[in-house]
């Protein structure tokens, strides 16, 4: 028992001279919209290279990742933001659940000389340090112009939308829909059905709308990771699959790029959730050491078909190095 | 003195939750503020309005699974009449009177056809989630800035006090809920009711009247408690607060009060409130994952109830 106790008192007066020793420490929240989906695994990932590169240069960096209870609660993340407010970390970076809704917490945060990082979707507020996403207008339009190619400019065309209030991807559809007007042929069948937050209610969107327009659809985008898997299941069963419909995904996880190669989603649309998730905690460090940073940082976004997926550079995009980092 | 006694064990629970978070040196200096404590408090606002209607309902005998629909709903109607120019306060009344619509139609057929609580609200959780998406657009509605924004923002987030609105009004209505539950004829009714139905309605109280009220009086603070909502997020939100009914379910039972009706109280359904809002703080503060925090606050609900069961057993 005495033995025990000295142990733990030797450990703990270690754990408060190391925290005394080191005058950059820093303690940093990265909140997601949700844990489950691979997208944000990526993320993780990418926060946790960054925190091991900074431990090289001599920061000691606390990681607390920490999404909302329920997935897509705004009310949750808003109380995950408070309560490391109150904690006092010294920065966040944080995916915002709704670009109006985290308004008020994030301008506490700043009240509060809690310097805030914004990835991955935007938010209706100037009281954060630097956005760090990609360009997903862009990505958009990267879409629509291969829609267009695949189709030789004429066809008919379903948008399947995922959350309504979700920025990242509103802009994305944005962007698919300008890029389709340089296509007079290609006309759009449905463009105000929404998938839903879950790979259940996008699978059922999916086959409610194949349902209605199966048999005149030609192409089908959707942006983002489960409306893709749902939508190429969908158009398995209905045999229309491997490239019958052509399908243009967004953002890519193991099933995603299993369809991919198979032939039953012609292109992926790719970011690079790793870099943004490198980036943002990148970036908050800078800020708290002083640097002025960049008020918008492009993560970057690349398109992704069966022909150029054996590259390198693009395999690093399917498969990002997720074992390497979280263990 | 038993009423001191039944919210006991309530009570050291949330000291428990409380000391649990405070034994990390690190943490503690942040957790054990003035600053953080308001936030659990506000974080506890929209929780702690709803469970004192539930308290009432459970009391009697029943249960309400549309809250957390209802609160969606309201918040949604909150954001509409806001964006039609109605005056904050016509705004907030007419948002509890949609409440109290949908806690009168609960009752009147729970009460008219004799049926389960259980079921009817069930299928009402359903309606009023379909009617807050319908009549929104399945959109979040966004609104003027007014005055409501304010019921539930914090100022000065280091010290306790000024405590934001939302705040005082649950005390204040936990106050007169828990005055009306033990002083007034309505109140004995409704543990009346919950102890044993029949013998209610044989000693002549209009059990099937009282059943309506009960029901609608407990939706007029779920529409207070969807308006907490609505100005907590800035914005009407039909998708809100899903699975919500759980949670304040939770706090009723935690403190102290039997699905089978006839027990209860409302402070302690506010300290069962508290202690989900403390553990969800305190886990996120120590940086534990979420499903720590999940299985904590299931252990604390089985927990809560085992102990009532031995209470009981040894009086």
């Amino acid at each position: 028992m005495n033995t025990f106790r000295r142990i733990v008192t030797g450990a703990l007066l270690c754990a408060s001279l190391s925290a005394l020793a080191a005058d950059t420490h820093y303690t940093i929240a990265v909140i997601p919209k949700g844990t489950t989906h691979e997208f944000w695994k990526s993320i993780h990932a990418g926060a946790i290279k960054a925190q091991q590169e900074l431990e090289t240069k001599g920061f000691k960096i606390d990681l607390i990742w920490k999404g909302p209870l329920r997935e897509d609660d705004r009310d949750q993340q808003i109380q995950v933001v408070e309560n490391f407010i109150s904690r006092h970390v010294n920065g966040i970076v944080l995916a915002p659940l709704d670009s109006q809704a985290l308004v008020r917490p994030v301008a506490s945060a700043a009240a509060a000389k809690v310097p805030v990082v914004i990835i991955d979707s935007g938010l209706k507020s100037d009281k954060y340090e630097s956005f760090v996403a990609t360009d997903n207008f862009k990505g958009g339009v990267l879409a629509g112009e291969e829609m267009g190619r695949l189709l030789d400019g004429k066809g008919n065309v379903i948008l399947l939308r995922y959350a309504v209030g979700s920025n990242s991807t509103e802009e994305r559809e944005a962007g698919f829909l300008e890029a389709l007007k340089k296509f007079p042929g290609i006309k759009i069948l449905s463009s105000d059905q929404h998938a839903g937050a879950t790979r259940e209610l996008a699978y059922q969107a999916s086959q409610n709308l194949l349902n209605r327009f199966g048999r005149e659809v030609n192409g089908i985008f959707v942006p983002c990771e489960p409306p893709t898997i749902a939508m190429a299941k969908a158009l398995r069963d209905i045999g229309k699959a491997g490239g019958k419909v052509k399908l243009i995904g967004f953002d890519s996880g193991t099933q995603s790029v299993t369809d991919l190669k198979n032939g039953d989603v012609q292109a992926l649309v790719v970011q690079s959730p790793v870099k943004m998730g490198y980036l943002g905690v990148m970036t908050v460090v800078d800020v708290l050491q002083g640097k002025t940073v960049s008020k918008r940082i492009d993560t970057g976004v690349v398109l992704v078909t069966p022909e150029n997926m054996a590259q390198p550079d693009m395999q690093d995009l399917l498969h990002p190095p997720l074992e390497k980092y979280l263990k | 003195m038993r009423r001191l006694i039944n919210i006991l064990g309530p009570l050291l629970g949330l000291i428990f939750v409380i000391g649990l978070f405070s034994l990390s040196s690190e943490v503690r200096p942040y957790f054990l503020s003035g600053g953080n404590f308001k936030i659990i408090l506000t974080q506890s606002v929209i929780v702690s309005i709803a469970a004192l209607g539930m308290t009432m309902i459970i009391i009697s005998g029943g249960i309400d699974l549309s809250v957390g629909a209802t609160i969606a709903l309201t918040s949604v109607i909150g954001a509409i009449l806001l964006n039609h120019n109605f005056s904050p306060i016509t705004a907030i009344l007419l948002t509890m009177l949609a409440g109290g619509l949908v806690g009168l139609i609960n009752g009147a057929v729970i009460s008219g056809f004799k049926m389960m609580p259980f079921i009817v609200t069930l299928g009402t959780m359903g309606i009023a989630r379909g009617a807050a998406l319908w009549i929104s657009g399945s959109q979040t509605v966004n609104m003027p800035e007014t005055w409501v924004n304010k019921i539930m923002e914090q100022q000065n987030p280091d010290h306790f006090f000024p405590l934001p609105l939302g705040v005082w009004l649950t005390l204040m209505l936990a106050g007169t809920v828990a005055v009306l539950m033990r002083e007034t004829a309505f109140g004995r009714y409704i543990f009346a009711m919950g102890g044993n139905e029949l013998a209610t309605r044989l000693s002549g109280v209009r059990v099937g009247l009282h059943k309506i009220f009960i029901y609608a009086l407990a939706g007029l603070l779920f529409g207070l408690a969807g308006m907490m909502q609505l100005s907590r997020l800035t914005q009407g939100d039909p998708s809100g607060a899903n699975g919500l009914e759980l949670d304040i379910i939770a706090a009723v039972v935690i403190g102290g009060a039997s699905l089978n009706g006839g027990v209860g109280s409302i402070p302690g359904a506010l300290i069962g409130a508290l202690i989900m809002a403390v553990l969800r703080n305190g886990t996120s503060q120590m940086g534990w994952p979420t499903y720590v925090q999940q299985i904590i606050i299931g252990l604390v609900i089985i927990m809560a109830v085992g102990l009532d069961k031995l209470r009981q057993k040894t009086r």
